[in-house]
Formats: C-alpha cells, structure tokens, sequence
C-alpha cells in the first residue's frame, strides 16, 4: 500500500494504490489524518485500491467524519472496482461520493 | 484477482480434493504438507485464508498457526482449524493460538467452501 | 465423484490409507514393548484420524463410521484415560486390519457394501470398542456449545402485533478484535448477501472514537441488516456468523416478529432509541406505525418498571477480554512440540525427495526405453553398413547414451525390500502368539534395493518361509533351555546383493534339520533310492519336492506337506534359485537368489528355421553337435546319451510347428533348470544377446513354453523360452518314448 500525496493551495489529493486492509490500516490512518489537518479540502482518489475490508472501509468512514468535524470538504473519487464492491455491499455507493453517508 | 488460499494437512488425497474444490470456485491454492513444509512455502506473498489440520506430523497445527501469527505479513490472516469433534480441546487450543474458524472432520467439499466463502469470498 | 480429478485423489486417499495403516501397525507393534511410547500412540491416533477425516470428504461412510470410534478410544488413550496393554494392542490390531480390509473393498469397487463377513466383524470389533470409549456423555457432547448470543425466542407469530415485514432483521455489533482474529465483518455479510437477498442494510459507526483514540485494527462497527430468504430458519443465519460468534453480538428477529421484540431489540442495542427506531424504518423491517407501537409499549414498561438496566454498556469489549484470557497457552507444551520436531526432521528430508509416481507410467516408461534400445540396436547396425564414419561415430555415442538411460530407468523401479520385511514384525508376532513361543523378528539389509515386480512376488514364498521357521525350526521354550539356548527364539531376514543379483535370507536359530530324517522320508516316498550318496545340501534340498513334509504334527500353520514346494515354484518363476544351510541344534538358512530385475536378461539366441528364440544366459550348461548318426537314431526317441547319462530333449522344430527343413547340422543346447537338465534342438547359435522382455499379451498365455517376447536389432520378433516347461515336456517325452521301447 502506498499513499502519494500532491498539495497545492490547500487543496490535498492523495492517491491511494494497493490493499486498503488491516495490515495497512494503522499506516493509513497515520497518513491520511495529518494531511487532513494541513489542508482545507481534500480529495482521495481510489482508483489503485485492490482490495478493501473492514478495517479499510472503517477508515475511510474515519476520515470524513473528521473532515465533517472539521468542516473541511472530502472527497472520494475514481473508486476502484473493489471499493465499489464493498460500497454496493452496503448500500451506500451512491452517496459515499462526496456527502456524508447517512449513516453518518 | 483471485483470492489465495493454503491448505496444509498431511493426508495428500486430502489436500487434493480441497483444492479441486477450492479451484473450481475461483481460488488460487497453495499446498503445505506439514507446519514446517507450509512455513517454508509462505515467502511475504499475499495470502487471504489458511486451512490446517491439527495433526501432523513435523509440527502440528497449533504450533504452525502461533508461527504464522508472528509473521507480520500473516498475523491477520484467517484460519480455518479442522478439527474432530472428539477434539473439542484442540479447537480451543486452536482458536487461542489465532485460528479462530473450524471445520470439522470428516467434511465434504462443499461444507469446506462454505466455510471458506464465509471468510473470504472467491 | 467420478469427476477425473476427484477419482485420481481417491486412489491418493487409498494408496495413502495404505501407508497409514503400515506405520499403524508399526506403531501398535512398537507399543508392545513400549507401551509409554507416547510418539507411536499419536502416530497410531494420526493414522486413525487421518483415515476418517479424508475418507469422509469422499463420503466412505463406512469407513468413517467405524474409524471414529476407533480415534475416539485412541483419543482416550493419548489422553491417559484407556491403560495400554495387550488385550487392547491385539484389539486394535483388528480393528486396523478391519479398516485395511473395507479400504481395499472399496478400492476394488468404490461403490460397493462391505460383505457380510467384513460387516459382522465391524459389527463385533465396535462392541469390544465400546468397552474402551468414554463412559459418559459421547465425546460429541462433552463440551458444551457455546450460548448462542440470540436472546430473543421465536414464537409463533400472532395475528395481532406482529410486523408486517416478512424479512428477517439481523443486528450485528461486532468486538474490537474481531479484525485482529481475522475475521472481516463485510466477508459474511458477503456470504449473507450470497445466500439470500440483503433487502436493506445500515452501517452503524456510532462506537467509531475520535481520531486520536481509534485504533485502526480495532473494529467499532455495527450493522443493522433486513434479510430475506426462503425457506431458511434462524439457525441457518446463526451457522454464517459461527465463526464470530465470540467477537459479535448476534440478535435475529424472524419475519413477522412481534412488536414487543423489536421493543426488546432497541432497548439491547446500545445506540440511542429513537434513532434506532427511524434505522429500523429506514431498514424497512418496522413501518412507522409498528414503530409508534413499539415505543407506546415501551413507554408503558418504563411506567410499571420492567425495564430492563441497559447493561450492555461495554459487553462487547468485554468479550474481547474474556477471548484473550482464554488465549493463554501452556509454554512448555510449546516446548515439548519443539523437541519432538527434532527427531522427526531427519525422516522429513528424506520424505520432501520422493515422489510419488503411477507404476503404470513408469512400466510404460521402461517399454519404451526397451524400444529404444532394440532401435538403437539397429540403428548401429545401419551405420555399420555404411562408410559414414561420422554417423558410426554419432551412433556409439547415441547407443552409450542409451545404455545410460536404460539403467537409470530400471533403477527407477528399484525398491527397498525394507517394506516388505516389516510386514512380518506382525506376522511374527502374531503366529508366535498362535504357536505359544517366544520368538523376535530380526531385520539385516532393509535398504537392499530390487525390482518392483520381484518385490510383489517375493512376500508370498517368504511368508512360508517365515512361517515354516517358527513352526518347525524353533524349538519350543523348555527344549532350547535344555540345549543352552536363550529362551528367546529369533528368526532373521536379510538381504544383500551379491554378483549382479539379489540374496534374502531365512532363518533362525531353531533346532535345524534332521539330516537322517529327511533322507529317511525321501526314500519312503521314492524321492531318493537306499544307496544314493547325496551331499547334505541335496538332502536339504529334497523339502522342497513337492508332497514333502517331515512335521511330525501337522500344525495349524505349515506341515501339510504343501508349501515348501510351492515356495521353490514361486522363486523359479522370477528366475531365481533357492537353497538351505542348516546345522543340527543350531539352525537353518534359506537363501533365495533372485535377479536384480526381471525386465531384461542376459539371453542366448538361437535360430529354429527363420525363427529366433532366446533363453536365459544363466540357465545354459553347454551345446553340442547333435551328429548325424545320432541325428538318425533319435528320429523316434526323445533322448541321447550324453557322456554316460540320460538327456532328454525336444526338438524346438517340432515344439513350435516350425516350417521347413532342419538344418543338417542341428545343435543341442543343453538347459538346466530346478536340478533338471534337457536338451533343446536348434538349427543355428546366434550368442549372447541382451533382450529386454516384453511380456506376452493375453492372446498368447496358452502358448506353453514360452514366458515373453524381445525384438531383435533386425527388427524380427524372437520368443522367450520358458526353460522349466520345456524340461517338463522333455522329460515328459523321454519317459514316453522310453515306455514304447
């Protein structure tokens, strides 16, 4: 799993290629959040994700709730077939774009 | 990408038929045929589920699954136990040790599937 | 089941059984003398499991059946609950021929019922078992299922406040360390979603903890699920979640449950009731009427104090706690695996270099290399006609290769005759148990190698041999007392190669043979006459005749005066021989000589007309001229006189039907065989040849004479004489025309 990270004009794009599993979910959780914090808007592209469980999807549910505590605009774009599958699974792929899931 | 799944039991008509079975749903199998044999086999590559028998010779299941645990590239990884019924003791041994899923012999290959399907989907 | 790849693993299930019940036996053998060897109980104990756990993936009932109770009693055994003794090891014996016996019935035909002889003595085997099982409750139900989480009882539904929906609702709230155990929340929600259909689902992420506080390997999620599916009932849902059935609280609500158990289910759930509430309408599981119900009751509850205290509050991580308490294991159990692998390491290396091959495969093999030495043959022969140096130099180089090849396939086909020899550890034991002696089995030369299909052969002549040592070669007790032997008897086996063929050794340290007794018998039954003079090795030799026996008591075992001569048959049909060492009071030796292999022989090629024919090197004294003065006087007898004595022979001409006129200068090749010597009739000596024998096929077996075929270099067929039958006929002749004079 890797996270590349582009910055500009508080605008933060962060790529995430590889599993999205618990062997990576501590990783991820240390990356994602700290860029969070350092920009205004964020954008995470899924595209790369191979394969995604729990742990990641938990993640990702972490990630926007804090951007929304933070009133600070997340996006998740460009998921990746696995990603969606999991999204499906739980009914949610239409509105885990780029508002907050209901559940939320 | 199909999933992998390791089978390691002593009893090669064993491992044979759970991978036949495990092939034609869409799994990519590797085989062990003992703890130290299926620890030799497992190099860092991606691995979803690993089915052990807990009798064999070499190193027994138990010990085998508390190894895999160590390894920082499987300690997530899932285990299915087989055990007997007569073995219920082994089944706890087995789920202290982090193989926290049975089947129990003796099995058709579909409850095997079942099982497998319930962990890891193909 | 009868998919290819299914049938190959369930002749892999056999072939293994076989192994297992080998090492069994070895195992229970070993016990006897060592009845703490906890190694060979848990050998004993995998072999039985093993046996049951593949066979029922196959669906052998009948083998899993009966093999269970036997793993149940070793089970008990390993556990120290069953004492070992003899009684047991001798039931256990049974029940492992038992299990080898239903194991090759369904081997000869998967398909088939044990027949009744093998299912009375199941029947039999399982009542001596039963004495040794656990005496409580059955293993099955020693343990307890775990409680199942479910807490609401399903009632039958009741016209008036139940809910219309007929889906099931499934609320999952899963434990931190369910993600740690490996075990994925979305995998059965997956497997869920296969088996029916997930009408509505809600993730609850309510327990997730501020950033700083979440643990990314904990799980903090909870899932509120409306379920539906036909035909299934709730422990069919419960059986998808068993595997978290300790890390996940679990509540299902059949379709059309009552109001008042979703009023349960909100007030067990630890997320706020209202919203809960708007979920389970949101899920489509309750309508918002149903829901107002659900809180006017529940409102109601509150009033009269029924309410149960939400105390639930940290039950899930609670959970997680009692798991890893359970999670603590012995070390020095650890330790003692540790130690035992040492030991069995060493087997292992050797095991991981073998491979397991089909014999048909490597016998295919071995005919085609056969071909390619007889086309090789020729081949060198085309190049010697020609003046192309480069090609003869080509073709030596080819024909080495080809050598090479032919050795090292024949030495695929070599086997230790180590695993023959310990099948009769059992068998010793056994018939030293039915004879009331004391005998041990001592095994020389284990790893002597020889063909595998001399290997096959060889078990039945021993097996006399062996039995015929204890029976009549060891003395009982008192007797070897009073001779100053041990009063342990020993009969040996051992095997050795000597001079490009295989020796194994029979023998024992008994009272040896009886020399005066022997001859005496031989004369009575017209074997030998009074004034013969025979050497102790012709005289040993003579039990060997058929209807030969000198036993005093015809024994259970042997002593029927069949047997030894049966013994001689069976190694001469491999080209073997077999001769005795014996010294009165001491003991007796039999040696059998067996040739490495049977698929190639050293031959001697003669010419009949246009006809070839080959005989084994070994078994050819001499040839001579036949003359034409005695080519004249043998034209209607079937014998000459041979340096003073009788040799009878036959006319290969005449025995084939072959066409044409002899040739003026007709050889007679001079063949011994068991003792006996004929002559055989050619027209022409072609020398040494190497022929590898192609068996006949079954068109031919009644073809009498002849044991197989070999291809020349030329290409042109000859046949393989069969030495023993044409003495036979020969002698057979002999006395024939020797009546008529």
């Amino acid at each position: 799993m890797t996270i590349n990270i582009e910055a500009s004009n508080g605008v933060c794009h962060a790529q995430v290629t590889g599993e999205m599993t618990i062997y990576h979910a501590a990783e991820m959780k240390g990356e994602l959040l700290p860029h969070l914090d350092g920009c205004n808007e964020m954008e995470i592209n899924l595209s790369g994700v191979s394969e995604i469980d729990t742990a990641g999807f938990q993640l990702l549910l972490l990630v926007k709730r804090e951007a929304n505590r933070a009133n600070k605009l997340l996006r998740f774009v460009a998921h990746s077939p696995a990603t969606l599958e999991v999204l499906e699974l739980l009914g949610i792929a239409s509105n885990f774009g780029d508002t907050v899931p209901h559940v939320l | 990408m199909a999933k992998t799944v390791m089978v390691v039991d002593d009893s090669a008509s064993l491992r044979q038929v759970v991978s036949i079975a495990l092939r034609g749903a869409g799994y990519d199998v590797i085989e062990g045929c003992d703890g130290v044999d299926a620890l030799s086999k497992l190099t860092g590559q991606k691995v979803h589920l690993v089915i052990s028998d807990v009798n064999m010779p070499n190193m027994d299941g138990i010990t085998f699954v508390k190894k895999l645990k160590q390894m920082a590239a499987y300690k997530f990884t899932p285990v299915i136990m087989l055990t007997t019924e007569s073995q219920e003791s082994k089944k706890q041994e087995g789920q202290a040790a982090g193989a926290k899923a049975w089947v129990v012999k003796p099995f058709l290959p579909t409850q095997m599937l079942a099982a497998v399907s319930k962990l890891v989907m193909a | 089941m009868r998919d290819t790849g299914l049938d190959q693993a369930l002749q892999t299930f056999f072939m293994e059984s076989r192994e297992l019940l080998i090492a069994m036996e070895e195992s229970l053998l070993a016990l006897e003398s060592a009845p703490d060897d906890t190694e060979a109980i848990s050998a004993i104990f995998r072999a039985a499991h093993t046996i049951k756990g593949s066979g029922g993936m196959f669906g052998l009932d009948g083998i899993v059946a009966f093999t269970h109770v036997v793993e149940n009693v070793l089970d008990r055994v390993r556990n120290g609950e069953v004492p070992v003794n003899g009684e047991l090891i001798a039931l256990l014996l049974c029940c492992r021929d038992h299990i080898g016996t239903l194991v090759e019935q369904l081997a000869a035909d998967p398909d088939a019922k044990p027949d009744m002889e093998t299912e009375a003595n199941g029947v039999m085997l399982l009542n001596q078992l039963k004495a040794h099982s656990s005496t409580g409750q059955p293993p099955v139900a020693a343990v307890a299922p775990a409680p199942a989480k479910t807490q609401i009882v399903t009632q039958p539904p009741l016209d008036d406040g139940t809910v219309a929906s007929d889906n099931w609702h499934i609320s999952l709230r899963f434990a931190r360390d369910v993600l740690r155990n490996g075990m994925d929340p979305l995998a059965f929600i997956r497997y869920l979603g296969n088996m029916g259909k997930i009408v509505h689902i809600a993730v609850l992420p309510d327990a997730l903890p501020f950033a700083p506080d979440m643990d990314a390997e904990s799980c903090y999620l909870g899932f509120e699920i409306d379920f539906h599916c036909d035909g299934i009932d709730k422990a069919a849902i419960e059986m998808v979640f068993e595997f978290v059935r300790e890390d996940c609280s679990l509540r299902i609500l059949p379709p059309h449950s009552r109001i008042e158990e979703y009023v349960e289910l909100i007030n067990d759930l630890p997320e706020d009731k209202i919203r809960l509430g708007e979920l389970l309408i949101n899920c489509g599981s309750l309508t918002k009427k149903e829901l107002d119900e659900a809180l006017r009751l529940q409102a109601l509850r509150v009033e009269s104090g029924q309410e149960a205290a939400p105390a639930e509050t940290d039950a899930v991580s609670q959970l997680g706690d009692i798991l890893v308490e359970q999670g603590m294991v012995q070390p020095e159990l650890v330790d003692a695996a540790l130690g035992k692998q040492k030991v069995a390491k060493e087997n292992k290396v050797q095991e991981s270099k073998l491979i397991r091959i089909q014999a048909d495969k490597l016998d295919q093999l071995i005919n085609l290399v056969g071909e390619i030495v007889i086309t090789g043959a020729a081949v060198s022969l085309l190049a010697q006609r020609s003046s192309d140096s480069a090609l003869q130099e080509a073709t030596s180089t080819l024909s080495r290769l080809v050598e090479e090849i032919r050795d090292g396939a024949l030495q695929l086909r070599m086997v230790q005759i180590g695993e023959t020899f310990n099948r009769f550890n059992r068998v010793v034991r056994d018939v030293s148990k039915e004879l009331n002696k004391d005998i041990t089995l001592v095994i020389g030369g284990a790893e002597t190698e020889l063909d595998k299909s001399v290997v096959e052969k060889i078990g039945d002549p021993l097996m006399h041999l062996v039995r015929n040592s204890m029976d009549h070669g060891i003395e009982q007790t008192e007797l070897r007392l009073q001779r100053g032997k041990p009063a342990k008897g020993t009969v040996h086996l051992n095997a050795y190669h000597e001079s490009g063929s295989i020796v194994v050794e029979v023998g024992d340290d008994g009272g040896g043979l009886n020399r005066a007794r022997i001859f005496a018998k031989a004369l009575e039954k017209g074997l030998v006459t009074a004034n013969q003079t025979l050497s102790d090795q012709e005289v040993y030799g003579l039990i060997f005749e058929a209807g030969f026996s000198t036993a005093e008591a015809v024994t259970n075992l042997s002593g029927r005066g069949v047997g030894m001569d049966v013994v001689r048959r069976n190694i001469e049909a491999l080209r073997g021989t077999v001769e005795i060492d014996s010294r009165e009071g001491v003991g007796t030796t039999v040696k059998i000589r067996l040739p490495l292999t049977l698929a190639i022989i050293d031959g001697f090629l003669m010419g009949v007309g246009s006809a070839s024919y080959v005989v084994p090197l070994d078994m050819v004294m001499e040839c001579v001229e036949l003359s034409e003065a005695e080519r004249y006087a043998t034209r209607d007898s079937h014998y000459i006189n041979l340096r003073g004595t009788v040799l009878p022979f036959i006319r290969l001409r005449d025995h084939f039907r072959e066409q044409g006129k002899a040739s003026r200068y007709e050889k007679i090749v001079v063949v011994q065989y068991g003792g006996q010597q004929a002559g055989l009739v050619v027209d022409e000596l072609m020398g040494e040849f190497q022929a590898v024998i192609k068996p006949m096929g079954k068109f031919f077996s009644n073809l009498k004479g002849v044991s197989g075929s070999t291809i020349l270099a030329s290409g042109e067929v000859a046949l393989v004489l069969e030495v023993s039958e044409l003495i036979q006929r020969a002698v057979s002749l002999e006395s024939h025309s020797i009546s008529k004079v």
